[in-house]
């Protein structure tokens, strides 16, 4: 099923109408749909769906936990219930509904979290969404999705509404700048997406933080000619595994980049795959360190926070600096002595490349 | 000398956007346009605009242009020792007068002897005035591109010079910011395409594509007619978003921020600071 | 108006029996269980599920049946009785209750116990849920009733009244088919609710929140029946809140009415003697149900039927 939404209009729409236009679209195709809002129904565009169905769509008032049990309770009645709020109360403040009522029934409930991370920046630390992949990816039976732009959303949605069980869907406040102008582009729930090809490092990012590795790696590649591997980690859980063992192989180094808490999310899932694989990477994980967000524009919060297209490329350049010892155990491993030659040389070479490049040359053209 | 004329700090600042970012044009004119380019060719000197200005070691600021059989090397905020054709006027009061057209202060002409190489030039440089002063729409599509070029490479580069100099108003801007890159271009065309980049009161300026990446914002015009809609103070900005005539790329609320920053360029470039602070 | 027939109430009194002894049993097989809220509520969830519901278990994924959500889960030990009075749970998995490796576990997993409409434990959840169903219901175009048993110490949180407000904000949604019952026995575990939160007006905040209030003896079937079928018939205009008077620790003469007696399990000799209290109980039910003069039991008949409490089976012994 096509949900119509071109890639101009995808450039136009704030992320939350993309997914209101796609809910609507798939309550069409669906008749066990049925959305609910606390008191939200403009702010999560949920408005087309009450238009076209408005039997099928509850507002519940301002009652988070209520919404998402009456959302579990028509799940258990045989409806499919989309139930949207902003993601820092719904993966907090109805988190007991979310485990218990949802995630050990493991119904068909599918929770729309819009606002993640500081997009609502200037509201302040009690509307920024820092926690929510940690908390929400703990869950039994929950697939967890952090989609980069409206298109993407447009897709986890679609995926969520076919594919049974949990799902919690965290998207951002007003417009993401745009990462795909074309919907098949072959999401897949738990597939990370390569955004581009390198082997010098990996970038994995999810969420906002995608379109910012994507511009990072090009200007770590026409300033430095470093090539860097981007990832689009869409799904935190369940995480790819297999994309990461391949960066870990391939490139030795890898950046992590969300717009969360360094603590518990895409970081935190990323070092757990990289310490089950036991092979050594450097590792650098991007994202809110463990104080409280400062209030301000997004764009603004996330060069705060390092994690915009200029901080990431600055953390691409340290990491290259970084040894990796690859070797392991105890014994001598000609493999791993091979590889830590390879790796001083490749540094070497690397700072090579950039003292023969200067990055940084502050003129003005005439 | 006899009028006492006190050079006030905005008569530095649009000093430096003439001979750093206005007059280096020069050659973008004769690169773009045969009829003017053309009378180069052969032909080898430098040549140099100028004003005196104790408030620099040299007592002078210019910005002079080495040519070499038509092809025009730029050396912008640089003093030539010995041009062989030189426009120096006595002070910055003059320059600015002179470039934003509020008036004909003469220079002093170095190398009048080079009468058919200074007819050349003045012709070049009538030409730039001539656009640059417009306050209509030029007329043929050359023209609307070659201006559109102009105000590109002029805007960018006046940010960067009046952050450089610390105009306050720029620096509170560039001195917070991020690294982060603004940009202007049209449709695509890599001529029509400007950027200025700054970070931590850092900046710098350039042509075409910014090797950095997608900018941080764009604004995307749909052609040179709507770039100069917007430039020139024609068209209304909000309509040329709704009409499609300009597409801004990145956080809206930043758009904002960049078009003040142009405004503060125009301002100096196009001498209101001239009337607004009372210096005619 | 007939209530229910004189051989049904009978029938009530005798599966009501089987239910607190097996469930006292039960607390013996998984060294314990929630006894105090568990007795309480029998009355409620056997007029439920034997009589007013329209519920069988055989056919658990009739979508058309009637959902019943036990809102106070810790009740499971009861509810798990029941299950398997009525055949469903095979009483050799009873005797696994509590267990390590049983699927019954204190509070009901609604996946593994087919038939359980929710997974309940976390208080306050259940009025949510039962709405939710009821509204699926309309959705769907069936007519079932969705049901929600709350504990009266559960009404403290914050989410109850946030689904008692959307269930009467819902009425004309689904919400005609939602009905909430609470088992009002006034206990907590830290003592009476009077004591550790004040409820009262209790019925007053149901009927504030836009409810038509039922108060009844939750341990006299013809009354509990009589509120359920008229709760069923919907004939207020706003969903219906049944509060049902009940004691904790119903039946056993050293349980009953003493918040303390909220969970575990009795030394085997004291046990003995609570099942001893529980007979007696039973039987004098039971001759109450059996010694009413008429074939069935009519609205103008509830008056005049007899509650039996401790001080009608119980003789303390002379010091």
């Amino acid at each position: 099923m096509a949900v119509e939404i071109t890639a101009a209009e995808s450039t136009k729409l704030a992320t939350a109408e993309i997914f209101g236009r796609t809910i609507a679209e798939l309550g069409e195709k669906d008749s066990r749909i049925v959305c609910l809002s606390p008191d939200l129904q403009s702010s999560t565009k949920m408005g087309d769906f009450f238009k076209k169905f408005p039997e099928r769509f509850y507002n519940v008032g301002i009652a988070e936990q209520n919404m998402v049990g009456i959302a579990a309770g028509l799940a258990r009645a045989g409806m499919v219930a989309f139930a949207s709020c902003f993601s820092v109360f719904m993966s907090l403040r109805c988190l007991d509904q979310v485990h218990t009522d949802v995630c050990y029934q493991n119904v068909d409930v599918k929770l729309i979290a819009t606002h993640g991370g500081t997009s609502y920046g200037p509201a302040g630390s009690t509307h920024h969404a820092i926690e929510d992949l940690g908390v929400i990816r703990t869950l039994v039976n929950m697939t967890l999705i952090c989609p980069a732009d409206g298109l993407e959303t447009a897709n986890a949605v679609k995926a969520a509404a076919a594919t049974p069980g949990p799902f919690y869907i965290r998207i951002n406040r007003g417009f993401d700048n745009t990462v795909y102008r074309n919907p098949d582009y072959g999401f897949q729930v738990g597939k990370a997406v390569t955004m581009a090809e390198g082997n010098d490092l990996t970038i994995i990012a999810c969420g906002s933080c995608v379109y910012e590795a994507i511009q990072a790696a090009s200007i770590l590649k026409a300033e430095q000619g470093i090539n860097a591997r981007v990832l689009n980690m869409h799904t935190i859980k369940p995480i790819d595994t297999e994309a990461i063992h391949k960066a870990i192989d391939e490139t030795h180094r890898i950046i992590t980049v969300e717009d969360h808490t360094i603590i518990g999310g895409l970081g935190s899932a990323v070092a757990e795959v990289i310490a089950d694989y036991g092979k050594a990477a450097a590792f650098l994980r991007l994202g809110i360190p463990d104080k409280w967000s400062p209030i301000g524009a997004p764009e603004d919060l996330r060069a705060y926070h390092k994690i915009d297209s200029a901080g990431i490329a600055a953390s691409g350049s340290e990491i290259l600096n970084k040894t990796v010892e690859t070797g392991g155990g105890n014994g001598i491993d000609a493999g791993a002595i091979t590889q830590s030659v390879l790796e001083v040389i490749k540094s070497a070479l690397t700072v090579a490349k950039r003292t023969l490049k200067p990055g940084d040359k502050w003129d003005d053209e005439v | 000398m006899a009028e006492e004329i006190k050079i006030t700090e905005s008569d530095v600042y649009a000093a430096n956007i003439f001979l750093g970012a206005a007059v280096p044009l020069l050659r973008v004119i004769c690169e773009s346009e045969p009829k003017y380019g053309d009378k180069f060719k052969g032909k080898f000197f430098v040549f140099q605009m100028s004003a005196l200005y104790d408030g620099v070691p040299g007592g002078k600021i210019a910005t002079h242009f080495v040519v070499e059989d038509g092809k025009w090397t730029c050396k912008a905020l640089e003093v030539h020792e010995s041009p062989d054709v030189e426009f120096q006027f006595a002070n910055l009061r003059k320059l600015n007068i002179f470039m934003s057209g509020k008036g004909m202060p003469l220079p002093r002409i170095k190398g009048a002897s080079k009468l058919g190489l200074l007819i050349s030039l003045l012709g070049a440089l009538l030409r730039m005035a001539g656009l640059m002063q417009a306050t209509t729409m030029p007329v043929s599509d050359a023209d609307k591109k070659l201006l559109t070029k102009l105000y590109f490479y002029l805007l960018p580069n006046g940010i960067s010079r009046l952050s450089k100099m610390g105009q306050p108003d720029v620096l509170k801007v560039t001195s917070v910011s991020p690294d982060r890159v603004y940009a202007l271009v049209v449709n695509g065309d890599d001529e029509l395409q400007s950027w200025v980049r700054m970070k931590e009161g850092q900046t710098s300026s350039g042509r075409g594509a910014s090797k950095r990446g997608i900018p941080f914002l764009s604004m995307e015009f749909r052609d040179p007619a709507s770039a100069l809609g917007i430039l020139m103070n024609i068209d209304n900005m909000m309509d040329s978003i709704e009409t499609g005539k300009l597409l801004i790329n990145g956080a809206p609320e930043f758009g904002d921020l960049v078009g003040d920053l142009m405004f503060k360029v125009a301002y100096y470039a196009q001498g209101e600071f001239l009337v607004k602070e009372k210096l005619l | 108006m007939s209530v229910l027939t004189k051989q049904e109430w009978i029938d009530l009194e005798t599966k009501v029996a089987e239910l607190r002894d097996l469930c006292m049993q039960t607390t013996q097989w998984g060294h314990g269980g929630h006894w105090g809220g568990s007795s309480s509520v029998a009355d409620i969830l056997a007029a439920l599920y034997f009589k007013s519901a329209n519920f069988d278990f055989k056919k658990y994924d009739d979508p058309d049946r009637d959902r019943i959500v036990v809102s106070k889960g810790h009740a499971g030990i009861m509810l798990a009785s029941l299950f398997s009075v009525l055949g469903s749970i095979p009483r050799e998995d009873l005797k696994t209750f509590n267990l390590t490796g049983s699927k019954l576990g204190v509070h009901l997993d609604s996946n593994k116990v087919k038939g359980i409409d929710a997974s309940t434990g976390s208080l306050g959840h259940g009025s949510s849920l039962a709405l939710g169903m009821a509204l699926a219901g309309r959705v769907q175009g069936r007519s079932y009733k969705s049901y929600v048993i709350l504990g009266d110490g559960e009404c403290d949180e914050g989410s109850v009244w946030e689904a008692a407000m959307a269930g009467a904000n819902f009425y004309g949604r689904g919400a005609e088919n939602y009905i909430t019952i609470v088992d009002r026995n006034k206990c907590m575990i830290d003592g009476p609710t009077e004591k550790v939160m004040k409820l009262e007006p209790f019925a007053d905040k149901w009927r504030a929140f836009g409810y038509e209030v039922i108060e009844v003896d939750g341990h006299n079937f013809p009354q509990l029946i009589n509120a359920i079928e008229t709760a069923k018939a919907d004939k207020a205009g706003k969903p219906y809140a049944i509060i049902a008077n009940t004691l904790k620790g119903y039946g056993v003469a050293f349980a009953e009415d003493n918040y303390l007696h909220h969970y575990g399990m009795y030394p085997p000799e004291k046990c003995v003697i609570a099942r001893e209290d529980l007979a007696k109980v039973a039987k004098a039910r039971l001759d109450v149900a059996k010694s009413f003069k008429k074939d069935t039991v009519e609205v103008e008949d509830l008056a005049g039927i007899k509650t039996i409490t401790k001080k009608d089976w119980y003789v303390e012994e002379a010091k």
